[in-house]
């Protein structure tokens, strides 16, 4: 099987912070090394100041390396036109708060010299996508966190990019929005995209990441498949319907007969993220349902749908 | 009303400009060298010409489409970022200004010129600032806001930033300049008196090379070109307006000369007339009768065929302004409205009474000489070049007034593409004292630069100044010459030559005044004024939008 090309490829690239005399002020990357592939979604993790961002913005050519290379589609970081396939989304969405949102997506078509008919066609789509309907005629200075994280979005992929870069894409997001994103993050690897992000929230970049490299420092700590690195090489889990007590002593004389440890019994959790967005589900669906009962016990909209709930 | 107007020198100016731009790009690539091989070492000249083969590509591949978006933005930004409030401030100005400036001093030309003076003094005053502070914040505040981020991670270059910022201010400039142009020109027309219309003309002069000859009637060497610009060399001082305007005695054989070639006679005769104007000064040597006037004459003489026409005799008096009392008009139409062609003389030798066609024989080939003497003994008469001009057609006053406005326009482009190539290397503030400065020096300072660089300096440049300082020696006192003065000289002349190339790394704003020429009912005049103005904006943006370029492709955005 043939081996993905790589769509970015980092050598023993560093970066330097000086200050107005030559003087050096803080390293922020110590010989960086990483691919990134076609088709994936690679997660770059770290802490404040480990160089993720500063990574995204050498990428992007915002920022000048000190030493080392940086190639994406096979051409120098600072090659204006291997920008047309690329799209970014900036930390904190920084457009123009005086355009609305058609005005938005229509000037960043231009910059790629995108014809009027195809603008609009894309436009239309991608605030459809973004669910921005409601607001495209609104100034992005009235726009909420939310609603900016997802024109920029939009605006990132107005040129139908091969190469995505997001910054904190999830961040300022309610769960509803932090779904609806990962959602399109996912999509983009569908459609054979390749995603670069970085964030703080790990759920989410666990989610969706095939790929990751932990920064510390500057420096890479960590880089491999997602569910590789999390693998537990030690402990086995075995999923099954509700045991009885007899059923679960078998078990575990099974698995003392195989010298294997016992370690513990419990019902699986699902995570607060799915309890959220299947209460809202509900709730649009069935607009008087509650899950609370008089006596405050809870109900969770998770339990089966033939299970008793109250009114 | 005195014009000295000379014609631009184009040839001058372009190899100043060659001069000056070559000497810095010159210098800017040795030290750009230099410093690319001390950051990169053996890199470094490989980095430094890939950056102006690179500067190469980007300006041939530079499209007009992403310039224009970037354009487009520039003007949405300002316009909702309520820039063309500016249209309120000069509305009120306008609405007020006719009660305070109205018929202040009941004489036509008065109010014209302050009519005109206050509209476009307003239109500058409010445009020019705005603009300056637009241009200078535009990009800074883009850098700030990280806005320009999602700008230059597109497929478009740094330098198509750069020049969608200053179409996109020059166009917001534009729209501001006229619409306040239209409103101001149909005020001014509005507010004059029924009476002063007549003023509202754009005359259209012609100046001619002014000689002398004294009360022997000899003339000057005319070869010599210091008896062209120095007037007090051949004619007399009076001691009145030492340098700019000399004197001609009456009763003797002194007279001025105006020398004019290939004067537009066919331009005369469709206009039916052939004018004189002239603005003389008398200066008495004995008052006498006050009320008395200086008595002079004009003689027309065709360079070509040697015909010789004095014409009447007309009267100079002191301190008068009025300029219809000091208009010739050959030609017109008598009283039956029928147009005269012929001119009737005394010819001076036999005082014979002659007639002779205007415009086929006496303006013939439109080669002539306007001779003046004054006919009073022991009377002066003063005159400069500019006192005496012939009066073609004349341009309908809104031709003249677009033109002060298209000179606010070329200002404000400069100031733009200043404020705009500032941005691109320091924050909004620093651009704006920058542009500021460069406006004020401009403005004001530029001859006292000139007369640094190349005045006569007396006890040498600032090497051999400083040597006197620190010798003791006054000005006065001659240094040996010897190895010492050699090199002091040397020094000198290259701090001069420094000095030289510095004084025009700041725009002379003085071209664009043309407020007066319209204040005082002239045409804009295109060789004087219209051309230099010209010229200086582009000498200025093709140089500021290069280095906007290289400021802006080697800056980093996310420097910390």
């Amino acid at each position: 099987m043939n081996q993905p090309e790589n769509v970015i490829e980092i050598r023993n690239l560093s970066k330097v912070y000086r200050d107005f005399w030559g003087r050096k002020k803080v390293q922020a990357l110590k010989s960086l090394s990483l691919d990134v592939k076609k088709g994936e979604i690679f997660g770059l993790l770290g802490p404040n100041g480990s160089g993720k961002t500063t990574t995204m913005k050498l990428l992007l050519g915002l920022l000048f390396p000190t030493t080392g290379d940086v190639t994406m589609f096979g051409q120098p970081a600072s090659n204006v036109e291997k920008n047309e396939k690329i799209g970014y989304l900036p930390e904190e969405s920084y457009l123009y708060r005086f355009l609305n949102a058609d005005e938005t997506l229509d000037f960043y078509g231009r910059l790629f010299n995108i014809s009027s008919d195809e603008r609009k066609k894309r436009r239309d789509a991608l605030i459809e996508r973004v669910g921005l309907q409601h607001a495209r005629k609104r100034q992005l200075k009235e726009y909420s966190k939310g609603m900016t994280r997802r024109i920029g979005l939009a605006q990132a992929l107005i040129n139908d990019p091969d190469l995505v870069l997001l910054d904190e894409p999830t961040s300022g997001l309610d769960p509803i929005g932090t779904r609806d994103m990962k959602d399109m993050i996912l999509d983009l690897r569908d459609q054979g995209k390749t995603v670069v992000m970085c964030s703080h929230l790990l759920a989410d970049v666990q989610d969706v990441c095939d790929r990751i490299a932990i920064l510390y420092g500057g420096e890479l700590k960590v880089m491999g498949r997602v569910d590789e690195l999390l693998k537990s090489k030690e402990q086995e889990q075995i999923l099954t319907s509700t045991l009885s007590d007899e059923a679960l002593k078998d078990v575990k004389a099974v698995l003392a007969k195989h010298n294997a440890e016992f370690i513990s019994a419990d019902r699986p959790t699902a995570t607060l993220e799915d309890l959220f967005l299947k209460t809202i589900q509900i709730s649009q669906a069935q607009p008087g349902k509650r899950f609370v009962t008089e006596d405050d016990k809870a109900e969770s909209p998770l339990d089966p749908a033939d299970k008793p709930a109250s009114n | 009303m005195s014009f000295d107007v000379v014609g631009f020198n184009f040839l001058e100016g372009l190899t100043h400009f060659l001069k000056v731009f070559g000497g810095v790009a010159l210098t800017a690539l040795i030290v750009s060298f230099i410093l690319a091989l001390i950051q990169y070492g053996g890199r470094g000249p490989g980095l430094y010409f890939k950056t102006l083969w690179q500067a190469l590509v980007d300006f041939v591949h530079t499209s007009p489409r992403r310039v224009w978006a970037i354009t487009e933005l520039t003007w949405k930004e300002s316009a909702r970022k309520k820039a063309l409030f500016v249209f309120v401030v000069f509305a009120i100005l306008i609405m007020f200004a006719g009660w305070f400036l109205r018929d202040s001093v009941g004489r036509a030309d008065l109010q014209l010129k302050i009519y005109v003076k206050f509209v476009l003094t307003a239109i500058s005053w409010l445009t020019l600032p705005v603009i300056l502070l637009l241009s200078c914040w535009g990009l800074p505040s883009d850098i700030k806001n990280r806005s320009l981020h999602t700008v230059v991670t597109k497929p478009i270059r740094r330098h198509e930033v750069v020049l969608g910022r200053f179409f996109g201010f020059t166009l917001v400039g534009t729209v501001i300049l006229l619409v306040m142009g239209i409103v101001g020109y149909a005020w001014t027309v509005g507010q004059m008196p029924e009476a002063a219309k007549s003023e509202l003309v754009g005359r259209v002069p012609v100046y001619g090379d002014m000689t002398y000859s004294n009360r022997n009637g000899d003339r000057p060497n005319f070869d010599d070109p210091n008896n062209l610009q120095n007037p007090a060399s051949a004619a007399t001082n009076v001691g009145d307006v030492w340098e700019f305007r000399s004197y001609i005695e009456g009763g003797t054989k002194s007279r001025t000369f105006y020398d004019f070639d290939n004067i537009d006679v066919a331009a005369a005769e469709r206009a039916g007339q052939f004018r004189i104007e002239y603005n003389f000064e008398a200066f008495r040597t004995h008052k006498g009768d006050i009320e008395k006037r200086l008595l002079c004459r004009i003689t027309i003489v065709n360079k070509e065929t040697g015909l010789r026409v004095p014409l009447e005799t007309f009267e100079v008096k002191e301190f008068s302004n009025r300029s219809a009392d000091k208009t010739i008009i050959l030609g017109g139409t008598d009283e039956e409205g029928n147009p005269i062609e012929t001119i009737t003389y005394r010819e001076e030798n036999t005082n014979e009474v002659k007639s002779v066609h205007i415009f086929d024989e006496l303006l013939k080939g439109g080669d002539i000489t306007v001779e003046v003497q004054c006919l009073d003994p022991g009377q002066f008469l003063g005159m400069a070049r500019p006192d005496l001009f012939i009066r073609m057609p004349d341009r309908p006053f809104y031709v003249t007034f677009f033109k002060a406005v298209f000179g606010i326009w070329l200002q404000m482009v400069l100031i733009i593409v200043l404020g705009v190539t500032a941005s691109c290397f320091v924050k909004g503030p620093v651009a704006t004292l920058l542009t500021f400065g460069m406006l004020v020096i401009g403005s004001g300072f530029s001859e006292l630069m000139q007369s640094l660089a190349i005045g006569t300096s007396e006890g040498g440049g600032p090497f051999e100044s400083a040597y006197r300082m620190f010798m003791h020696l006054n000005p006065t006192v001659s240094i040996e010459d010897g190895p010492l003065k050699t090199i002091m000289t040397i020094v000198d002349q290259a701090a001069l030559g420094f000095l030289w190339t510095v004084q025009y790394l700041f725009p002379q704003f003085e071209y664009y005044n043309m407020v007066p020429f319209v204040a005082n009912g002239f045409d804009v005049p295109w060789k004087a004024s219209l051309l230099p103005s010209i010229l200086v904006t582009l000498a200025f943006v093709i140089p500021c939008l290069i280095l906007g370029y290289f400021s802006m492709q080697l800056r980093e955005m996310e420097a910390k």
